[in-house]
């Protein structure tokens, strides 16, 4: 994974993994609602343009679509996309 | 909080979506002149650095323009987020005059993912390689022009959504 393309996807999904986990967070702990509200359209954000960049990768539509999967969507199209070149692609972590 | 939210969707609004409407309608003026620089120069130009045929400019602004469009086209979806979590804090997310900007945002979105970037990479294969089999110039050029009518439409789109926000008609503190 080490086109820009996939990079770019890598970094929305952390995003929305680390936007959701402080969401998550927030609500079991001290529930402040400025933060939620400043923190949830982060999400929303991170969420589509995860969608959008698995989009425009080269991959099967079936794959491509996985990353509609709320909080996890980015990570499966990401291993799917390493399993496919492993060539280029980090080891995968069975 | 909705100050807050508001400030970022209006901030987000001006800089991404307003490099989106510059690139598209740059992009077939540039595209008008690569073309004819591909044709200009005999063999058009299979460099795919770049480096072909003299003083064109056309190519290498291309390929920038386009890369603007994509990349702030991705950037841009932050702006319903907000503007909905917005609506959502003032309490007007039924509102007629929001449901018909989400209404015209959605056409907006699907022009520039449908037509207009499809077309941008239709044309940029065109100048930096050779023609596509069986295209002429002068398709090309009516290329260029149905690219030119979609981005136009799309702009036009996103002013009709921008009066939208601030007259609000049927809401209570329109202008």
């Amino acid at each position: 994974m080490s086109d820009p393309a996939a990079r770019r996807l890598g970094v929305a999904t952390a995003a929305e993994l680390v936007t959701l986990a402080v969401l998550l967070g927030n609500l079991a702990t001290v529930h402040w609602a400025p933060l939620a509200s400043a923190v949830g359209p982060l999400h929303g954000t991170a969420y589509l343009v995860t969608a959008v960049l698995a989009w425009q990768l080269p991959l099967p539509r079936g794959v491509r679509l996985r990353a509609l999967v709320p909080a996890v969507g980015g990570l499966l199209v990401l291993r799917a996309a390493a399993r496919r070149a492993p060539g280029t692609a980090a080891p995968p972590s069975p | 909080m909705a100050a807050v939210l508001l400030s970022v969707h209006v901030v987000v609004a001006v800089v991404f979506v307003g490099a989106v409407t510059i690139a598209v309608s740059l992009f077939p003026r540039y595209a008008r002149e690569a073309l004819a620089d591909g044709t200009g120069s005999g063999s058009s130009s299979g460099s795919i650095s770049g480096s072909g045929s003299g003083s064109g400019a056309g190519v290498p602004a291309l390929r920038l323009l386009h890369r603007v469009t994509r990349v702030y086209a991705v950037l841009s979806l932050a702006v319903p987020v907000f503007g909905v979590a917005t609506a959502s804090a003032l309490g007007v997310l039924g509102n007629a005059w929001v449901l018909a900007s989400m209404a015209l945002t959605l056409l907006a979105a699907g022009l520039l993912a449908g037509v207009v970037l499809p077309g941008q990479q239709e044309l940029l294969a065109a100048a930096t390689r050779t023609l596509p089999a069986g295209g002429t110039l002068v398709a090309a050029r009516a290329r260029v022009a149905r690219l030119a009518a979609a981005s136009g439409a799309f702009n036009l789109v996103w002013v009709a959504v921008v009066v939208l926000m601030v007259v609000r008609p049927g809401s209570t503190t329109g202008v």
